[in-house]
């Protein structure tokens, strides 16, 4: 886990351009894009959480090499 | 009894304007009789696909490994929005005689038009869509000048942001700037301009190539770098550049589908009664 806390800021600022800029794509109105986007982001970054868990989960029991 | 009146008939199939447009520059247009139009947009497209050939000596495709040459190899190029040209360019000089020879000195430039030949034809490619679906000779079918989406989503492909500023959206614009902009100069950053290289990152350089200006600046001024020390975070600025310019699409789309329900008149006025309703509940 070396850099892990760079790791996540990459992620997390790619993640957030990711996000920001689909949510001005589907909101044409600037208000409603920045109420949709805190939920964007929460439901983007918590199921790239889930998603990393179950990787994490798989590499150390199905997918273990040890 | 009111009479109906007649709906104004569309000026061709706009399918069959684009699929014209994507193997010839103009065609479309041709198709939709605006012969003028048609000629203009074939020089500048051709034009540009020619000078690049010129200046490239039709080398580009040369620079892919022998591992990733194949008969689809040049799909994932900017080069493909002009896929006629690229067709041509793909028989007449194909990868080359299989002998190694120099670059020109201008391979660079070369590139980087031949690339702006096929984003360019992208854009005529949706101008003629959108002149198909309008009437031939009606209001709409020509002067829009400014408020053309094809022209605005161009401005957004040269500069991120531009379209927006153009099309008044002043706030959307300065932040879509600042966060393209700034994940690519993160990328660069981080991949320590190695990914400023056609001939290193060929598919990736075509991702970041979509951010326009940007990304041929930092090209012309940083680009191909002699790397002296390992980048530890190599892999991931290159790409997140590439990510930058492929977001950029999203944006042009965007800018794209505003300006064509401005031209239709549905311009944003769901927004606005949305804005108005709280007001009027005052």
């Amino acid at each position: 886990m070396k850099d892990l806390g760079l790791h996540l800021l990459l992620f997390g600022l790619a993640g957030t351009v990711v996000v920001v800029i689909g949510t001005l794509f589907s909101e044409p109105d600037d208000r409603a894009a920045l109420r949709a986007l805190p939920r964007r982001l929460l439901v983007f970054f918590a199921g790239c959480a889930v998603v990393a868990g179950v990787m994490l989960l798989l590499e150390h029991t199905v997918a273990s090499v040890h | 009894m009111p009479r109906a009146t007649p709906q104004p008939r569309p000026a061709g199939d706009p399918n069959v304007a684009v699929l014209l447009t994507w193997f010839l520059p103009g065609a479309g247009h041709a198709y939709l009789g605006r012969m003028g139009f048609a000629a203009l947009a074939f020089g500048v497209v051709e034009g540009l696909y020619a000078l690049g050939v010129w200046f490239s000596g039709g080398m580009f495709l040369e620079i892919l490994p022998e591992e990733m040459r194949g008969r689809f190899a040049g799909v994932l190029t900017p080069e493909v929005g002009n896929l006629g040209a690229l067709l041509y360019h793909v028989g007449q000089y194909g990868y080359g005689t299989g002998e190694p020879r120099p670059w020109p000195p201008h391979m660079d430039l070369g590139m980087i038009l031949t690339a702006a030949s096929g984003v360019l034809n992208a854009m005529l490619m949706s101008r003629a869509h959108l002149d198909a679906r309008l009437p031939s000779r009606g209001p709409s079918s020509g002067g829009r000048g400014s408020g053309d989406p094809a022209l605005l989503a161009l401005a957004t492909w040269l500069v991120p942001g531009l379209g927006h500023l153009l099309q008044g959206r002043r706030l959307r614009g300065v932040v879509v700037f600042g966060l393209l902009v700034g994940l690519f100069v993160l990328g660069c950053l981080l991949a320590q301009g190695s990914n400023l290289s056609r001939e290193r990152h060929f598919y990736y350089w075509a991702g970041q190539f979509l951010l326009g200006l940007p990304a041929m600046v930092a090209e012309a001024v940083h680009g191909h770098p002699r790397l002296e020390r390992d980048a530890p975070y190599g892999d991931a600025g290159i790409v997140l550049a590439c990510v930058s310019g492929l977001l950029n699409v999203l944006v042009m789309l965007e800018v794209y589908s505003f300006g064509e329900r401005r031209l239709s008149g549905e311009d944003a006025a769901p927004a606005r009664a949305e804005r108005a309703a709280p007001e009027a509940g005052r």
